[in-house]
């Protein structure tokens, strides 16, 4: 909560003069404002604008990260495949009961590759660097088919998939009558 | 540990099904209103003044007490129907009441105030004549019974027998009536017919024959229409083909032939093919009759007449008058005269009995019912007012059986409508839309709108508008009017003017037809009466089918309803159209009968006035369409192909199918024949019309589907055996195809009897039969599926199935008789199916059709667990929560009648018999409408605080955000 206080600060300052609610003052002059009072401790020298006194990184690819890059894209395509072994354990202790962790973690499971496969452009991207693009960019796809299609059969199981013949008996029309028929006892 | 499993299943399963009025839901959307019938006796209570006591016995063996101010019961005993019921005799005196019951069977008294018994005595055998009050010097100690062959004396205050005596030559000799003087005697008369009369005298201590002797009287065929006893112990009877009056004392020795007295020497004359009739009174049975009487000349013509020294002297004639009664209050009798005033009223006139003068200021205005029938019956009561002059309230029974209480000036006390004891079918109809609501659709109903041009459009909607404005401001005026007033004064009176539909259609107009030819009108919600109509000259056994050709769907056009009635002894039939919300008759002419009618089908073609048309056939197998305009006849032309009927002749145990030709004429197609000789047809019902059926099949536990076979041409036949002797005796049904003839299932229960009541609907019959060998009742249920795959899931032909279908039964037992089955329907069917059972103890029972499911596992598996069903068990519950009318219990119920309302929830039922009884049921509770208890008041405050608390939030997190972005 500086900013009541500064504004305090400028009310006690300006308390003959009035001031504006902020202005920007370039020139050093005034030590009593906060935020000179920080620039002034960091260093007497006036940077220009758009200085920063910390050290540039150097951008230039080294050959030797090559090989890093490559490991790195095999990771992130791999990643799916990797998830399986995991996602079928947790299917197997879930059970096959409808309630509401089980379906949870079969939404979870279910999303995951749908949102890994909507965003393939973006994991294209960064795989761009890498020299095995399009295998990599497969082996990720195949992980995210396989991760969804484990997330069907997990539904299947469970029973939520419209598969039978019950699950449509709702949508039957009843049949159109042909005949028109009645009568009764001889009255 | 298996039937541990079976048993927590079944509590389970009763856990979800039951359920039952809450305490303060009692009378909320139920009533019942109780009947007695028609009234054979009525005797007012007079033994002190302020008495409101009115007592009755009615054609229905009812025996009654009504509060004479409000026209409440007091009290009311149903005894056994037909015969063994019938009660012969009222009698009363003092706070007693005598009963003769059953021909004679039975003696009972009956206290009057509680109508508690007092004691019941069983008589001897033997046909009853005649009961009569017996005294002895000015106190009535006795009761005499008359039978066919033997007369009893009873104690009035035990009912111990005093003495019982054979009448002499009682085979030859028929005894027909009592008379008792007060002087220690009782004479019993008898008539040999077309020759002599017969006077026995008893002397009432020991029953000793004191005297005997007989009279010539050739002329006399019956005592009872023709004679009366007046004055002190002459025997006067009136004879139309001699035109005279006859006289004899009853207790002098020396005269020993009836003196003769023409009536043409009183200036009189009987209207020839009239039998004239004589009332006389006795007001005190120890003390003998007055000498004055009414003689009944002709239907309108009434005449007082006195017995003086041997000759009669007429006192007034009363012509014209309908009805004449005598009664009387202390020591003084007066007669009440009804004499016609002009076509829509009657007066009815006080006169003294002794002189046949007029009482000043005593007419009653007795305005006719113009939709209602003649008046037939008076009954009188009269009083003493404080300044001693005789005032006097009448009951009117007319032909229509409507009781009327009237008091002076001709105010009308209460009103009763007893010919809704014997309601013999009945319909419910959708109210209309009220006026604003039918603006709108008329605006857009219409079809001459669209000629129109666009200004009339405009303006037409322009002044609709103005009229829903002008309605709903008059809404808010009226609540606002309502709300100053107490609580109690406010409720409305229902009229037909202020009849609409509401928003759930669970207000419904009843439509009545009753046995004597009475229709009726009745709110469902309240049961007030809102219009009757009586149709005159019904016979008393004729067959009544009402028919709802168009509802009130389709506005501008009035809905309209057909009776058909069929006169059991001509067959002829005759057609009476109505418009069933106002109870008019309608104006169009109907089609004339000139053959005895069989059956009718209602099509659901319509015609384009948007009504139904209905076919009659006539006994030539001959169609007569109504309406038969030409559109109509178009249309029947195109589609005859596929009309088809069936007709079932019990007699001739034959099944016949028709199919209808393009000159509505029909050809026999099929004909089922069951031999007369082993088992009689006793009922065939199919499908109702309006039965939706929602879910086309079953799921099974694995899934898959076991489709319904819902063939909508289906007919369940009951038959019963012709041999009753229990080991042989059987019952049958029969399931055929009304279209094509061909049996789809039979099934025969061994050693069980009828009477059989079904219920058919959707894809199941169930029907309850008496099982002679094991003396209980049993319910059975089949039920029909088609298998696992439909045949043809778009069209239904009953001339296109080559699949048989298979057929599932099973039996349970149920603890009880049953009079009464129907099984409940609502809009869409999706709600689950409930049978209501109508118990003889009055009782409605709601029975889950769930337990009545022939694929009940006897064992429980996974399966069958994943289904829902219950386990088997041979027993069927009956549990006091399922009886929908609590304690308000419909004697003697006949019929029930079950509509859906446009809550899918909801199905209206109206249960009918002696009472009528109508509430809603909810087969599977209220899942469409909120609770009654809902706390509307939590909710929103919760509501309303959440959307607060969002705003003060979404306030504070803003001015928050915006500091962050200052420092």
């Amino acid at each position: 909560m500086t900013a009541p206080g500064g504004g305090a600060l400028a009310t006690r300052g300006g308390a003959t003069v009035r001031r504006m609610k902020w202005s920007l003052e370039l020139s050093l002059g005034n030590s009593s404002r906060s935020r000179g009072d920080r620039q002034s401790k960091d260093g007497d020298v006036m940077y220009p604008v758009g200085y920063s006194d910390k050290p540039v990184p150097d951008t230039s690819v080294q050959e030797a990260d090559r090989n890093l890059v490559e490991k790195r894209c095999w990771d992130v395509a791999l990643g799916p495949l990797k998830q399986i072994p995991m996602n079928l354990f947790i299917m197997y202790m879930s059970g096959n009961t409808i309630s509401i962790f089980p379906i949870m973690m079969v939404c979870m499971m279910a999303w995951r590759p749908i949102q890994a496969l909507m965003s393939m452009s973006a994991t294209f991207k960064l795989l761009e660097s890498s020299s095995q693009q399009w295998l990599q960019g497969l082996v990720y796809l195949i992980g995210n088919l396989l991760g969804s299609a484990l997330a069907v059969y997990k539904c299947q199981s469970m029973g939520l998939l419209p598969t039978h013949s019950s699950d449509w008996l709702a949508f039957i029309e009843p049949p159109q009558r042909l005949e028109i028929m009645g009568g009764g006892m001889v009255m | 540990m298996a039937w541990l499993v079976v048993r927590l299943a079944i509590s389970m399963s009763l856990l979800y099904t039951a359920s039952a009025v809450f305490e303060d839901q009692v009378g909320k959307f139920d009533w019942r209103q109780q009947f007695i019938g028609k009234v054979r006796f009525a005797l007012f209570d007079t033994h002190s003044q302020a008495s409101k006591k009115l007592l009755l016995a009615t054609d229905k063996n009812v025996f009654a007490s009504l509060n004479s101010r409000t026209g409440d019961l007091f009290w009311r005993h149903v005894d056994k129907t037909g015969p063994e019921g019938h009660i012969d005799a009222l009698l009363m005196y003092g706070q007693d009441a005598v009963v003769v019951v059953g021909n004679g069977r039975l003696l009972r008294s009956w206290e009057t105030t509680v109508g508690g018994l007092k004691w019941e005595t069983v008589l001897d055998t033997g046909s009853f004549q005649a009961a009569a009050l017996v005294g002895v010097q000015d106190f009535v100690k006795y009761v005499a019974v008359l039978k066919k062959s033997a007369i009893s004396l009873h104690d009035l205050s035990s009912g111990s027998e005093i003495w019982v005596e054979n009448l002499p030559d009682s085979d030859s000799v028929q005894y027909q009536t009592i008379y008792s003087g007060g002087n220690g005697l009782v004479l019993v008369l008898g008539v040999v017919p077309n020759s002599h009369i017969v006077i026995v005298e008893y002397k009432i201590e020991d029953g000793e024959i004191m005297n005997k002797k007989s009279v010539e009287a050739a002329w006399m065929s019956s005592l009872e229409s023709s004679c009366a006893v007046v004055s002190s112990g002459i025997l006067l009877c009136v004879d139309q083909i001699t035109q005279s009056l006859y006289t004899l004392p009853l207790q002098s020795a020396e005269q020993t032939e009836m003196r003769q007295i023409h009536l043409q020497t009183l200036d009189l004359e009987v209207v020839s093919g009239f039998r004239p009739v004589l009332t006389s009174t006795q007001p005190n049975p120890a003390q003998p009759p007055l000498s004055e009487f009414f003689l009944q000349l002709s239907p309108d013509h009434h005449i007082l007449l006195q017995f003086k020294d041997g000759l009669i002297a007429p006192l007034r004639d009363f012509n014209p008058a309908y009805l004449a009664a005598f009664a009387t209050s202390g020591e003084r009798t007066v007669a009440a005269v009804m004499s016609p005033k002009n076509d829509t009223a009657c007066s009815i006139n006080l006169f003294s009995a002794d002189t046949g003068r007029r009482h000043l200021d005593t007419t009653i205005i007795y305005h006719m019912d113009p939709n209602g029938g003649k008046p037939n019956r008076l009954y009188v009561h009269a009083f003493l007012k404080k300044d001693d002059s005789v005032g006097y309230r009448v009951m009117v029974q007319t032909e229509d059986l409507a009781l009327t209480f009237l008091q002076q000036p001709g105010r009308v006390v209460w009103m009763r409508e007893e010919a809704l004891a014997d309601v013999v079918t009945m319909e419910m109809v959708d109210l209309p839309f009220t006026g604003t609501q039918a603006e709108l659709e008329g605006e857009f109903g219409k079809k001459a709108a669209i000629q129109d041009g666009l200004l009339p459009m405009v303006l037409k909607r322009l002044s609709s508008q103005f009229i829903l404005l002008q309605a709903w401001l008059a809404h808010l005026w009226k609540l606002f009017y309502d709300a100053r007033k107490p609580r109690s004064s406010v409720k409305n009176e229902v009229t037909i003017d202020v009849l609409s539909r509401d928003e759930f259609n669970l207000q419904k107009m009843m439509l009545m037809v009753t046995a004597s030819g009475k229709l009726f009108g009745i709110d469902s919600k309240s049961g007030t009466i809102l219009w009757k109509q009586y149709l005159e000259n019904i016979q008393p056994n004729s067959v009544f089918k009402l028919i709802v050709q168009r509802t009130t769907a389709h506005f501008p056009h009035p809905p309209q309803c057909t009776l058909l009635i069929k006169n059991k002894d001509t067959g002829l039939g005759s057609l009476y159209v109505f418009n069933p919300i106002f109870g008019k008759k309608s104006q169009i002419s109907v089609p004339a009968l000139p053959r005895p009618i069989l059956q009718t089908l209602l099509l659901p073609v319509i015609d384009q006035d948007y009504a139904k048309v209905l076919l009659l056939i006539d006994d030539q197998y001959k169609v007569t369409a109504f309406p038969s305009t030409k559109n109509v006849l178009q249309q029947l032309q195109d589609t005859a192909s596929s009309i088809f009927f069936y007709l079932v002749d019990s007699s001739q145990g034959k099944l016949s199918g028709f199919r209808l030709r393009k000159d509505l004429s029909t050809e026999l197609i099929w004909e089922v024949v069951i031999p007369t000789e082993v088992q009689k047809i006793v009922a065939v019902k199919g499908k109702r019309a309006n039965e939706h059926v929602h879910s086309q099949g079953r799921v099974m536990g694995d899934r898959s589907v076991l489709y319904k076979y819902l063939n909508p041409n289906l007919l369940a036949v009951i038959t019963e055996s012709t041999d009753t002797h229990q080991e042989r005796s059987f019952v049958g049904i029969i399931l055929i195809d009304g279209v094509t003839g061909r049996i789809v299932h039979e099934a025969v229960q061994r050693k069980a009897r009828g009477p059989v009541h079904f219920v058919h609907s959707e894809n199941w019959v169930v029907y309850v039969y008496w099982n002679s060998k094991f003396r209980r009742n049993e319910f059975s249920v089949l039920e029909l599926f088609e298998g696992a795959e439909l045949y043809n899931s778009t069209v239904f032909s009953s001339l296109d199935r080559p699949h048989p279908p298979q057929v599932l039964q099973q039996s349970y037992i149920f603890p009880a008789p049953i009079n009464t089955l129907e099984a409940t329907l609502t809009e869409k069917g999706i709600t689950s199916r409930h049978l209501l059972v109508g118990l003889p103890s009055g009782n409605i029972l709601s029975l889950p059709k769930l337990f009545l499911d022939p694929r009940r596992p006897e064992m429980v598996s996974e399966q069958s667990r994943e289904e829902n069903l219950i386990p088997y068990a041979p027993e069927m519950p009956i549990r006091e929560e399922w009886f929908i009318n609590y304690n308000q219990t419909v004697s003697r119920v006949r019929g029930i009648y079950t509509a859906p309302s446009g809550l899918e929830s909801t199905c209206l039922v109206v249960a009918y018999g002696l009472d009528i009884y109508q509430s809603r049921v909810f087969p599977s509770k209220q899942f469409d409408v909120l609770k009654d208890d809902y706390d509307y008041i939590l909710i929103s405050s919760v509501l309303f605080g959440l959307f607060f608390a969002t705003m003060i939030s979404k306030r504070l997190a803003e001015v928050k955000l915006l500091n962050r972005a200052w420092r």
